[in-house]
């Protein structure tokens, strides 16, 4: 037979009766106890009233005994075991030192563990100890990881990971006891700013004491960039300005540098002057992007010898330079209805700044003082030497020019140059243009994309779409290349041609219809990449034809419009109309996380490129030196996405080039940061207060590393739970439990007779 | 007034310019020549012909405009009409109410960048020529009643810089004009502005200018240079870049 140990018992009633039976008894012998006593109430021997009194309390008692039935209920039980967390910060800032060159924060803590682990030992009857790290997911976590893998988590998010404990994510589903954190407090997440209410909700939804140990001290000398604020995007030629926060312990009197520097090249350099021994200094950098594009910026302060964390003294930020409004200098040979009615177009762009300049006399019959008049000298120099590389478009109209003083002779190698180097030029025909010009821009002719061929043709001629004009964006008047060509055939004739001959390269999208230049239609719109420019030419001065004699019908059209819109987004290189797209995603990359792009490739026809080859290149923006090389194919939709392995902070430039078939769809450009520290290490603060914050309001303890003394952490005892059978044990049924009541009521009775009652 | 000497840059600029063989380029057509045209209207329409022709002489004269010195005779429902920005509806005497499909004409004309040089050859206000001028221009662009023309506007220093608006007379102090957005589509003298530059088969100007003068005619040629001008240019002279300049000659 089974024995059964019990180890505790409790008092029963073994009675039969219902409960309210029993207290209805109850009742009704007290009432009459008090009935009897009150018989006695004039009885004037105070001995005698008393002894009457105590023996019928008494035999009163013992009926209520004898009804009840009391017994011993004999028990077995046992404590259920609670669970016990000890999360471990697992945090990038747990790399920091806790001391100067000493022993990191993860390793302080791992000393800790091993201390905890054996006095834990003691409690293991009662509780399930569970050791996690936080990242900020849960994982299990030893001393050996604390001290051989780095922590590497980018954020500190100390209330996630106590929702995660709440929530039971271990998959332990006892009853929490206490949490017992480790951490050196520095949360970027939800506690940044402190405790706040959400946050005690979560320690009232844990109920359970968190005792908090602090890894790491304060107050270790230390120069970081704390924050950076700018705008994602700047408009290139306006002003831009930037923010910081440089937080700076431990170097009081001294004066330190911060340094702005685009790729490698000085933005700007500010010296902050330390007046306390813990300071955040406000930094601010006012610059003006003179090119569109992507660029790095970094933010770099002086590294002292005596720093705890060097890492975290400079900070990237990616910046797109884009274009505010459309910069145009629009340089005419003499007013036309061609110029007048491109300028009206430009005019009423809200996306065109336009600077013009019109030849308006030829001879000095004015008849007129000078004072009389609004003309103004053409500033050749003021353009074309010191601010061309401010225009974004140049349109030369109807304009060549032998005379020295309304010439661009002098200056004919700065645009080529401005071409060259990135700038877009248009060139619009006329009677003093290409052919007709009185000079014949042989610098300038470098980077057009005809030449010219003979005097103009004035036959009326409906300008003709080339295959390639049927697909190029210039010309794409319509969706698809049918509506596109239905279109230009609707277009008015236009009164004459510049005789030009496309150079090798140059791409024409519209010809004449019936003029041959060696054998070829003659080109009425060309174009090409010159370098790094792009050039337009338009044979004709004819163009206003498509604005205003094309509304002769009646039918509304805005072709012309179109046509001119088209062909300045393409000069400009508007992202939408490039064929080849890399681009960094994401723009900024944490430390140790790898470099990806994405490409989008299309056909010259502006189609998804499916299976082009596309080599990528990466390049340190600093140096200039090659620091990956991927090659892809693209899928059906044109794209595809690389990763580059983590890379070692700093600025790289993403150059993406293309071919399908043989033949290049282009090339593009991005630019990508690689932070040297993330948000997580900019800033080697311990939050003491934070801990203790949590430890207070949740009934627990705050303790500093390296103390660990288990008995002095608070935890809730996990509750006592029956387990096996119970033994009731009756104690009424005793003979002189009988005697003592027979002894009780004969003694009561003999005396009431002897003392004068009935 | 006694001239100016010009200018050491001006005379620099100038002075090579005058030499070069402007008369016509290497022969490109006229497509974007000003072309005068002259609105045929149920009126009386073709009396300042002359003046007209005289317009486009001095603005190839005076300025790098290429011109077609005949002025083109257009029906105002033509669809060549389109070919011209530029069209001069003078009248003298009543002026008959244009045709429906005229009206649509004009209407889309001006939409579109044409502009209209309107001139009471009868120097008429309220009647005869003005009375219909301002009718049909009621009925053309109905949301853009004709209103003066501020002196701040660009046309007074699109070429010359001017503040008078005179003709063969001087009854009003001012133009008025119709506009489109910012732009004036419609400028409208009641002064008889080419009356002052008509001249007779003979060679002579037609009629004398009152009360100026010969002083006033020239100033009337001024007028009509700018106005042909700001047709061409539009509001070029109101750039940042002219600015200075133009004000500090105005002081």
């Amino acid at each position: 037979m089974e024995q059964t140990t019990f180890n505790t018992w409790k008092w029963v009633s073994l009675s039969p009766l219902p409960t309210w039976l029993l207290w209805a008894v109850g009742f009704g012998l007290l009432a009459a106890v008090l009935l009897a006593s009150w018989g006695v109430r004039r009885e004037p021997s105070a001995g005698k009233r008393v002894t009457l009194w105590a023996l019928r309390v008494l035999a009163g008692a013992l009926a209520l005994f004898f009804l009840v039935e009391p017994g011993v209920r004999r028990l077995s039980v046992a404590r259920a075991k609670n669970r016990v967390v000890v999360m471990v910060d697992r945090s990038a800032s747990m790399t920091f030192p806790v001391e100067p060159k000493g022993a990191t924060r993860s390793d302080q803590v791992a000393a800790a563990l091993a201390e905890l682990r054996s006095q834990a030992e003691s409690l293991k009857d009662l509780y399930s100890v569970e050791w996690v790290g936080f990242e900020p997911e849960l994982a299990p976590v030893s001393e050996e990881q604390l001290r051989k893998v780095p922590a590497t988590s980018s954020r500190t998010d100390l209330l996630g990971a106590l929702r995660a404990v709440a929530a039971g994510s271990s998959g332990n589903n006892r009853k929490l006891s206490g949490v017992l954190l480790f951490s050196d407090g520095a949360d970027n997440a939800e506690l940044k700013a402190g405790l706040d209410r959400a946050g005690e909700s979560v320690l009232k939804e844990l109920g359970a004491p968190i005792s908090t140990f602090q890894a790491g001290k304060s107050g270790l000398p230390d120069i970081a960039i704390e924050s950076v604020k700018v705008d994602d995007f700047a408009f290139v030629r306006s002003a831009i300005t930037m923010e910081a926060e440089v937080s700076v312990r431990g170097f009081k009197g001294q004066t330190i540098s911060v340094v702005l520097s685009r790729e490698g090249q000085t933005v700007g350099k500010k010296e902050l002057t330390l007046n306390t021994d813990d300071e955040l200094q406000p930094v601010s950098f006012t610059f003006t992007p003179d090119q569109t594009g992507r660029f790095v910026y970094s933010l770099a302060a002086t590294v002292m010898p005596q720093e705890a964390v060097v890492e975290n003294n400079r900070r990237s930020f990616s910046l797109k330079v884009i274009r505010d409004r459309m910069r145009v200098l629009l340089v005419v040979g003499r007013p036309s209805w061609d110029e007048r009615f491109l300028r009206g177009l430009l005019k009423q762009d809200p996306n065109v700044e336009l600077i013009s300049f019109y030849i308006l006399i030829n001879n000095t019959d004015l008849r007129s003082p000078e004072n009389e008049l609004s003309l103004i000298p053409f500033p050749q120099d003021e353009i074309f030497a010191k601010k061309l590389n401010t225009f974004d478009v140049v349109i030369l109209q109807n304009f060549g020019y032998t005379d020295p003083q309304v010439s661009i002779s002098a200056y004919e190698r700065n645009v080529e140059e401005y071409v060259a180097g990135g700038g877009a030029l248009a060139m619009i025909g006329g009677d003093r243009s290409f052919g007709e010009a009185r000079y014949p821009f042989r610098d300038l002719g470098r980077a057009l994309p005809v030449e010219r061929a003979g005097n103009a043709d004035v036959q009326p001629f409906k300008a003709r779409l080339t295959p390639e004009g049927m697909r190029h964006p210039v010309t794409a008047l319509a969706t698809g290349a049918r509506s596109t060509d239905a279109a230009w055939s609707a277009m008015p004739a236009v009164p004459g041609i510049n005789l030009t001959r496309a150079k090798p390269g140059a791409t024409v999208l519209l010809e004449h219809p019936f003029v041959n230049v060696d054998g070829k239609n003659a080109p009425v719109l060309a174009l090409w990449d010159y370098q790094k420019g792009r050039v337009l030419t338009l044979a004709t001065d004819g163009s206003w034809y498509w604005a205003f004699p094309s509304h002769a019908s009646g039918a509304p059209t805005r072709d012309y419009e179109r046509f001119w819109g088209n062909a300045l987004r393409w000069l400009v290189r508007d992202p939408d109309l490039t064929t080849l797209q890399v681009t960094a995603d994401p723009p900024s990359v944490e430390p140790g996380r790898p470099v990806g792009v994405a490409i989008s490739a299309r056909t010259p026809d502006y189609q998804p490129a499916d299976g082009a080859q596309v080599t990528v290149e990466l390049i340190s923006a600093e140096d200039g030196s090659k620091a990956g090389l991927q090659e892809v194919t693209t899928s059906a939709d044109g794209t595809a996405r690389i990763e580059f392995p983590a890379m070692p902070a700093g600025a790289y430039r993403i150059v993406g080039k293309a071919k399908k078939g043989g033949k290049s769809l282009g090339e593009a450009q991005d630019v990508v940061a690689v932070r040297a520290v993330g948000p997580e290490l900019a800033d080697s603060r311990v939050d003491g207060a934070l801990l203790e914050a949590l430890a207070k309001r949740s009934g627990g303890k705050a303790f500093t590393l390296p103390t660990v003394n288990l008995r002095d952490v608070p935890l809730k005892e996990p509750p006592l739970v029956e387990v096996g059978r119970a033994k009731d044990e009756p104690l009424w049924d005793r003979w002189y439990w009988l005697a003592l009541l027979a002894l009780v009521a004969g003694s009561e009775w003999l005396l009431r007779r002897r003392f004068g009652y009935v | 007034m006694p001239r100016r000497r010009l200018s050491f840059h001006r005379r620099a600029l100038l002075a090579g310019l005058s030499t070069l063989p402007w008369a016509k380029a290497w022969a490109f057509g006229e497509a974007s020549d000003f072309v005068p045209a002259m609105a045929q209207h149920g009126g009386k329409w073709d009396a300042r012909a002359s003046g007209l022709r005289r317009v486009a002489y001095e603005l190839q004269r005076r300025t790098s405009v290429e011109v077609v010195l005949e002025a083109r005779p257009m029906p105002l429902n033509s669809p060549k009409l389109f070919e011209h920005p530029f069209l001069y509806l003078g009248g003298q005497g009543e002026l008959p109410a244009f045709k429906p499909a005229e009206i649509e004409v004009l209407r889309r004309y001006l939409t579109f960048g044409g502009f209209i040089l309107a001139d009471a050859n009868d120097a008429s206000d309220g009647t005869d020529f003005d009375a219909g001028f301002r009718r049909e221009m009621a009925r053309i662009l109905p949301q853009s009643p004709l209103t003066p023309l501020p002196q701040s506007h660009v046309l007074f220093k699109s070429f010359y810089l001017l503040d008078t608006v005179p003709g063969r007379v001087l009854k009003k102090p001012q133009l008025d004009a119709c506009w489109l957005g910012k732009r004036a589509c419609v400028i409208y003298s009641q002064n008889d502005l080419l009356g002052a530059l008509n001249r007779d088969e003979g060679g002579t100007w037609e009629f004398e200018c009152v009360p100026g003068g010969e002083r006033q005619r020239d100033y009337a040629m001024r007028l009509a240079v700018n106005i042909a001008m700001y047709a061409l240019c539009l509001d070029y002279k109101d750039d940042a870049v002219h600015l200075p300049l133009i004000l500090k000659r105005r002081r």
